[in-house]
C-alpha cells in the first residue's frame, strides 16, 4: 500500500497537524507533500503518482467557497473530476484518486478521511500487476 | 562548495521516543548530496539554532533541511530564525517529523523511522529544484480613486482628502449623495438626509484635492497596488485616472416587490423607497397604514436580513404617528431586528408612541383586500393563532437591498470575489474592509447592506486602510501578501517556450495573467503584484511554462519518486 497525500496548507496540512497534536493513529503507508493551494495540484503529478506506483492519491483542499485565493479551488475540483474520468478510462479507476475538499481540516476529519481511503484501496484490487 | 546540511529535532525526546534518529542520521551522512548532519536537542531553542547556523557556515553547505516538528508548531518559527540568520527561504526544507510522523505512528517505530526517512529524502530531493521568485519594487502613485459617492464614498473621499492625498471620486448619478438624495430622514438621528449629507458634499465642492467625476462609467481597471488605471468616461469625456488605491463604495440597490402583495397593481400598496419620496414632498395625512416587513428577504432566494429594512419602518411608523396623532399604524413583521442600545430604544419609542407589532409567519403571510385600492389587510397573527382584519388606507413593502448590477463585472476587472448574492466579499473574518486584492477596498452597501451612520464609519476605516498603502513610497510584489503570512511566491512564465494558448487567463481568480503581443506571437505574462501563487495556472499549463520558482514541477516529480525509498518505477 502506497498512498500519496497532496494537503493544501490551509486546510489538509492544518488538520494533519491537528491530527498529530491528539495523537490520532494513522497507518504508516502514506506520505504528504505539501502544497500551497490545491490549485497547485498538476493533473500530470497525480498521473506521475500512479506512474511510480502509488495505489492511490488523495488531494485535500479547502471548501468550495471557503478558499483563500477567490475561486482557485473551483477550477481545481473540475480539473481533477475531470481527471477521475480519465483515470477510469485508462482503467487506472476514478476511485485511486480521492478528491476531498474541505474534509479534512480538522484532525478528526483528516484522520478519518485517511483511514476510510485506506480501507477503500484495501477492497480494491492489488497494482502489483501493473508493475513489473 | 554547496551541499544541504541536515537537522534532526529531537524535541526533548518526543521525536526520539519513536523515531531512530541515530539511524536516520547514519542514513543521512550516506547520501550523496548532504555535507553535514546534525541531532540537536531543541531547534525552538535560541542556543541550538544558533549553533545550527554556525554549523551550516563551517560546513559550507548552501541548503539546509530540518527535522522537527511541523511548520505550525515551532517548525515556522526555526524557519523565520534561519532566514534571520541570512539563509534564503527557499534553500530551507522543512520536514515535520513529530506532528506528522512521530505522534500519528507511535505504535511502529520501525516503519515510523522508515516514514521519517522517506519523508527527509523527499525533502532533500525537492530542495534542488526549488527556487525563490524574483522581486520586484514598485512606487506607489498617492492617489486614491473612490467609486460611488454616497455616505460610504464621501465619508472615504473626506478622510483621505483631510489626510493630503488626491481623491478621484467616481459618481454614476449626477449628484454626491447617493440614497440618502432619495430618502427624507435618517434613522437613529431622525435628521434631514440632506443635512446629514451636507458637511460631506460642501467637502467636495471646497476641498480642491477630491476631483469630482458624475454622470461617470467606469471603461476598465488594470494594474495593480499602488499604480490601478482606470479608464472613466463621464460628463467631462473619456478620461484615464491613475489611483494606487481603490475604494469600492458602489452602494446597492432596492429590490422591487414585482409579483409580491399585489404590488403594482393596487394604487396605494407602495414601497418603502416611495413612501420616503412622498415624505420628501411634504407632510401627509395619513389615517391608517400597514407596514410589511421581510418583503422578498429571509427567503428562499434571499436569506439574508438587509438590516435596514425594520429601523426604516419604525423610523416611518413614528412620523405617520407624529403627524397624525390619531393614525392607527401596524407593523406586520416577522422577527423585529433592531440590535444594538440605540436601535432597540427606538424600537421601544415606537411601542410607547403607538405602534401596533403584529407577528405573521413566512408561511402564511398577510394578504391585501380589494380591487383597485387596498381596504384592508388579513393577517394571522402568529402570536394569538388569531386572524385580524386591518382596514387601511396605505401599506408600504419594506424590501430588502440587493447588490448592483455591474458588481459582478468590477469584481472581474480587480480579481476580486463577490459573494454567493452578488455583494463584494471582504477577507472573512478579519479583515472587514479588504478584499482579496491588494489596494482594492470595499465599505458602505456595496460589501453589505448598512445604514448610512456604518456607512460612513465604514468609509473612514477603508480610508485609513487606503492611507496605509498610499503613504508608503514603495513596496516589494513578495511584501504582498492577503493571506496571514509570507506570500508563498508568484508564478513566472518562460516567455521562450510560451505558445500564447491563453489558459492561464482563463483559470486565474485574480485576473494576475495575461496576454501579450510579442512581435508575431502573443505570450503570456504574469503581473507579479496581483498573483498570489495559487497555482491555478501551473495546472493548465500544456507544456509546463509558467511554474512557480518555490515549487515547480520538477520538485513535485523528485519528491513523488522518493515518496516511498526511491524504489517507484520510473
Amino acid at each position: 500500500m502506497k498512498i500519496l497525500i497532496f494537503a493544501c496548507k490551509w486546510c489538509g496540512l492544518i488538520g494533519a497537524d491537528g491530527a498529530g497534536k491528539k495523537r490520532i493513529q494513522l497507518p504508516t503507508q502514506f506520505r504528504v507533500i505539501p502544497v500551497e493551494c490545491a490549485a497547485l495540484v498538476e493533473p500530470d503529478a497525480v498521473i506521475r503518482a500512479f506512474a511510480s506506483g502509488m495505489t492511490g492519491v488523495a488531494v485535500l483542499g479547502c471548501h468550495l467557497g471557503g478558499c483563500r485565493f477567490n475561486h482557485a479551488n473551483h477550477a481545481a475540483i473540475k480539473r481533477l473530476e475531470l481527471l477521475k474520468t480519465l483515470l477510469d478510462a485508462t482503467g487506472i479507476g476514478g476511485k485511486r484518486l480521492l478528491i476531498s475538499f474541505g474534509t479534512a481540516h480538522e484532525d478528526h476529519q483528516y484522520a478519518e478521511v485517511v483511514k476510510t481511503f485506506f480501507d477503500e484501496l484495501e477492497a480494491m484490487p492489488s497494482t502489483a500487476a501493473w508493475i513489473s | 562548495m554547496s551541499g544541504i546540511a541536515v537537522f534532526l529535532c529531537r524535541c526533548f525526546g518526543e521525536v526520539k521516543r519513536v523515531i531512530d534518529l541515530d539511524s536516520l542520521q547514519k542514513e543521512a551522512e550516506r547520501h550523496n548530496d548532504v555535507v553535514s548532519s546534525a541531532v540537536c536537542e531543541s531547534l525552538c531553542l535560541a542556543d541550538d539554532i544558533e549553533k545550527t547556523a554556525s554549523r551550516i557556515g563551517e560546513s559550507g553547505a548552501d541548503k539546509v533541511v530540518i527535522g522537527g516538528c511541523s511548520h505550525l508548531a515551532r517548525g515556522g518559527a526555526a524557519v523565520d530564525a534561519l532566514v534571520e540568520r541570512g539563509i534564503k527561504r527557499s534553500a530551507i526544507g522543512l520536514v515535520d517529523l513529530r506532528e506528522a510522523c512521530a505522534w500519528i505512528h507511535k505504535d511502529d517505530p520501525e516503519r515510523a523511522t522508515e516514514k521519517a526517512w522517506d519523508l527527509i529524502s523527499m525533502e532533500i530531493a525537492g530542495l534542488h529544484h526549488r527556487r525563490e521568485s524574483d522581486d520586484v519594487t514598485v512606487s506607489v502613485c498617492p492617489e486614491a480613486m473612490i467609486v460611488g459617492a454616497g455616505p460610504a464614498g464621501l465619508s472615504a473621499a473626506r478622510t483621505l482628502a483631510q489626510m493630503g492625498f488626491k481623491v478621484h471620486l467616481v459618481e454614476r448619478g449626477s449628484n454626491p449623495g447617493g440614497m440618502l438624495n432619495l430618502i427624507s430622514h435618517v434613522y437613529p438621528s431622525d435628521e434631514k438626509a440632506s443635512e446629514k449629507m451636507k458637511t460631506f458634499v460642501d467637502e467636495v465642492d471646497k476641498n480642491s484635492l477630491i476631483n469630482f467625476y458624475p454622470k461617470a462609467k467606469i471603461n476598465s481597471i488594470t494594474g495593480f497596488a499602488g499604480n490601478f488605471n482606470v479608464q472613466v468616461s463621464s460628463s467631462g469625456g473619456e478620461q484615464r485616472l491613475r489611483a494606487g488605491a481603490v475604494i469600492l463604495a458602489s452602494g446597492a440597490r432596492v429590490w422591487l416587490p414585482h409579483g409580491l402583495y399585489r404590488y403594482g397593481k393596487l394604487t396605494n400598496v407602495i414601497t418603502q423607497m416611495e413612501l420616503e419620496r412622498q415624505f420628501i414632498k411634504g407632510p401627509r395625512e395619513i389615517k391608517t397604514a400597514v407596514f410589511i416587513q421581510c418583503v422578498g428577504a429571509r427567503n428562499h432566494e434571499r436569506p439574508y436580513c438587509a438590516t435596514m429594512c425594520c429601523p426604516s419602518s419604525l423610523k416611518n411608523a413614528v412620523r405617520i404617528k407624529e403627524e397624525n396623532p390619531d393614525a392607527r399604524v401596524f407593523i406586520l413583521h416577522r422577527d423585529i431586528m433592531t440590535p444594538g442600545s440605540v436601535l432597540e430604544a427606538y424600537y421601544r419609542n415606537a411601542l410607547a408612541k403607538g405602534v401596533q407589532f403584529i407577528r405573521f409567519e413566512e408561511t402564511n403571510p398577510p394578504e391585501m383586500l380589494g380591487d383597485e385600492h387596498v381596504e384592508s389587510v388579513e393577517v394571522f397573527d402568529s402570536i394569538s393563532r388569531m386572524k385580524r382584519t386591518l382596514e387601511c388606507d396605505l401599506v408600504v413593502l419594506s424590501t430588502p437591498l440587493i447588490p448592483n448590477d455591474d458588481n459582478v463585472k468590477l469584481a472581474h476587472m480587480l480579481g476580486l470575489q463577490v459573494d454567493r448574492y452578488g455583494f463584494f466579499s471582504e477577507i472573512y473574518p478579519l479583515h472587514p474592509l479588504e478584499t482579496r486584492m491588494d489596494g482594492v477596498f470595499i465599505c458602505g452597501s456595496a460589501r453589505w447592506p448598512v445604514s448610512s451612520d456604518n456607512a460612513i464609519v465604514q468609509g473612514e476605516g477603508a480610508a485609513a486602510k487606503a492611507a496605509a498603502l498610499l503613504g508608503s513610497k514603495a513596496f516589494s510584489a513578495l511584501s504582498l501578501s492577503r493571506v496571514p503570512g509570507e506570500k508563498f511566491g508568484h508564478a513566472a512564465v518562460n516567455a521562450e517556450k510560451c505558445t500564447g494558448c491563453g489558459n492561464c487567463v482563463a483559470v486565474c481568480p485574480f485576473a494576475a495573467c495575461r496576454l501579450q503581443k510579442m512581435g508575431r506571437k502573443s505570450i503570456g505574462r504574469v503581473n507579479k503584484l496581483r498573483c498570489k501563487a495559487c497555482g491555478n495556472c501551473v495546472s493548465v499549463c500544456p507544456n509546463g511554462t509558467v511554474q512557480l520558482p518555490e515549487q515547480d514541477y520538477r520538485a513535485v516529480a523528485a519528491m513523488i519518486k522518493q515518496a516511498f525509498g526511491g524504489d517507484s518505477a520510473l
